[in-house]
């Protein structure tokens, strides 16, 4: 049989099993398509969790405090030290005078405070940003052990509380979605693979009468394939259908939350098509193989 | 010149134990190209089991089942569809594919042997005239008699062009007059070079023709009338181990005093009716 021939054969098989099967297999779409809806929610949510928490790490830096009266040498060997980890992006040297300076502007209107001091208390420091992919509290916390222990080094702080709470949340959301998302996934594929098996059920004097005339398995088993694979495209576009306009909604209330990239939504109906390929694959082969 | 004859299909030595109490046992026979052969016995004496095994849709205890190249002994799963491609099958029931037309019911045949739309659309006038249902190409099958339906059923199988149609009871379901009707058209494929095995429990009709025919009784083959030899069939099976069962086939019935000529054939009548 000519490759065009197959193809035709098999898109107007089935489609024929899905007409012949109309309400069951749209039972069965809506059911995944909500069931992939609530995947898809958790997954927007920790996307977009996950994008402030990274915004914030962009924020986070690690302060150097310097002892007192250090020569300028031993300033310079800090930050030669400094720019030496690979895991940091840039370092800014705060003398202590603007260290006040920000300080009186944090104050406000408490500011007469620090106009009252004699001496200015606070040191040198040198401000470190990290790079993206090290702005981890374990990183931070490696360097600050390290610049700790320097000559002309008084102290090291970061906010380690925030950062490991930080990524506690997101290492949370991410597990929901794991668990969430085989839990999901698995009951596509069984979901998929009982539609199948009904419309192997009520198929199955056809598919007889195939084998009787000949028809090889790939022949008879394709187009149950094809109906999954388009049952799990269809619940696809459902549940992204669906988040859209629940996104829609939702951004008039919580401005600047960020949707799925084109590419994202491509990978996620790509993979129901396969896991949907895989349900009716399991059906059918099972069958078959009686 | 009449063609020469030749086996296309046998059964030989072929045991199967249907039940606790009933067993097809030692089972021969053979059916030679263009033959028409009935094959006759009550309900339930393994007729249809025998067409089975011959389609192989069920396997032999023991002994085997020879058709065309396929030897049941060595038959795979994607050989058994290429076997079915190269035979016609027949049923009581008609099995056709209800959600489709004549035309389509046909085609279907022709699809899985891999043959493109414009040839079955060419071949398909022809199919469909020689049984009569060209101007019921677009009806389903619901829309025809039941003769209709049993003619569909015959067109499928001479799709392909088989060299060998199996009918099991194809004239169960049928009143004498569309049986009569039923039984033409086999004759009428069968005198195209088609062998036709024909099973049935319907004694008169086969005294009627006055073909061929095997009568099966008790799970055993009690009366041929006109048996031929498998010998043919067997030289033109390239394996060794089946050329040398033949061989020792042969012995045993040389051995029991049947005599052979140089050909290989037994002295025995040839069959066809």
């Amino acid at each position: 049989m000519s490759a065009f021939n197959e193809f035709k054969y098999i898109l107007d098989e089935s489609f024929r099993m899905l007409r012949r099967r109309k309400a069951s297999n749209i039972i069965s779409v809506i059911i995944m398509g909500f069931s992939l809806l609530v995947l898809l929610i958790f997954i927007l949510v920790t996307l977009n969790i996950s994008m402030v928490i990274d915004n914030a790490r962009e924020e986070m830096r690690v302060y150097v405090y310097l002892e007192n009266g250090l020569d300028q040498d031993v300033i310079e060997r800090v930050r030669t030290g400094l720019y030496n980890f690979d895991s940091v992006r840039g370092v800014v040297f705060v003398p202590r005078e603007e260290a006040l300076e920000r300080f009186r502007e944090r104050l406000g209107e408490g500011s007469a405070l620090v106009d009252d001091l004699e001496t200015n208390p606070l040191p040198n420091s040198f401000e470190i940003r990290m790079k993206r992919a090290y702005s981890t509290g374990e990183e931070m916390g490696r360097i600050a052990g390290k610049i700790g222990d320097w000559d002309g080094v008084e102290d090291v702080r970061y906010g380690k509380d925030w950062v490991e709470r930080g990524e506690k949340i997101v290492l949370g959301f991410y597990m929901t979605d794991f668990t969430l998302g085989i839990i999901v996934f698995l009951s596509i594929v069984f979901v998929i693979s009982n539609t199948v098996r009904l419309s192997i059920l009520s198929g199955r004097k056809s598919i007889e009468i195939l084998k009787l005339v000949g028809a090889t398995n790939r022949y008879i088993q394709v187009p149950f394939i094809f109906e999954g694979a388009f049952q799990g495209v269809i619940s696809a576009v459902l549940a992204v259908i669906l988040l859209w306009v629940s996104y829609k909604v939702g951004s008039r209330y919580l401005p600047g939350i960020t949707f799925f990239r084109l590419d994202g939504i491509a990978g996620f109906v790509a993979l129901c098509a396969v896991l949907g390929a895989a349900g009716s694959y399991i059906a059918i082969r099972k069958y078959l193989k009686r | 010149m009449p063609e020469e004859k030749r086996i296309i299909a046998g059964i030989y030595h072929l045991s199967k134990r249907l039940s606790r109490h009933f067993t097809l046992k030692d089972i021969n026979f053979q059916v030679a190209n263009g033959e028409f052969v009935f094959l006759v016995g009550p309900s339930g004496a393994g007729k249809s089991t025998l067409l089975r095994m011959m389609y192989m849709d069920d396997v032999p205890d023991s002994g085997q089942v020879i058709v065309g190249r396929f030897v049941s002994t060595r038959m795979k799963r994607s050989t058994i569809c290429s076997l079915r491609r190269k035979i016609g099958i027949v049923f009581q029931d008609f099995r056709l594919l209800e959600d489709r037309t004549v035309f389509e019911n046909v085609a279907v045949a022709m699809k899985v042997s891999g043959r493109g739309m414009s040839e079955i659309k060419r071949e398909m006038t022809d199919i469909l005239s020689r049984v009569g249902l060209y101007h019921k190409r677009y009806e389903c099958p619901a829309a025809l008699s039941g003769g209709e339906q049993q003619r569909v059923a015959i067109a499928r199988a001479i799709a392909n062009r088989p060299s060998i149609l199996l009918a099991d009871e194809p004239t169960g379901n049928l009143d004498p007059y569309v049986t009569k009707e039923i039984m033409e058209l086999l004759f009428k494929i069968n005198s195209g070079g088609t062998a036709v095995l024909l099973a049935t429990h319907d004694v008169e009709l086969v005294r009627s023709f006055g073909q061929r025919t095997i009568y099966l009784e008790d799970g055993r083959v009690v009366k041929d009338s006109g048996r031929v030899f498998e010998g043919d069939l067997l030289r033109s099976i390239s394996d060794s181990q089946v050329e040398r069962r033949a061989r020792e086939f042969r012995d045993r019935r040389i051995g029991r005093g049947e005599k052979q000529d140089g050909t290989g054939n037994t002295n025995r009548p040839e069959g066809g009716g």
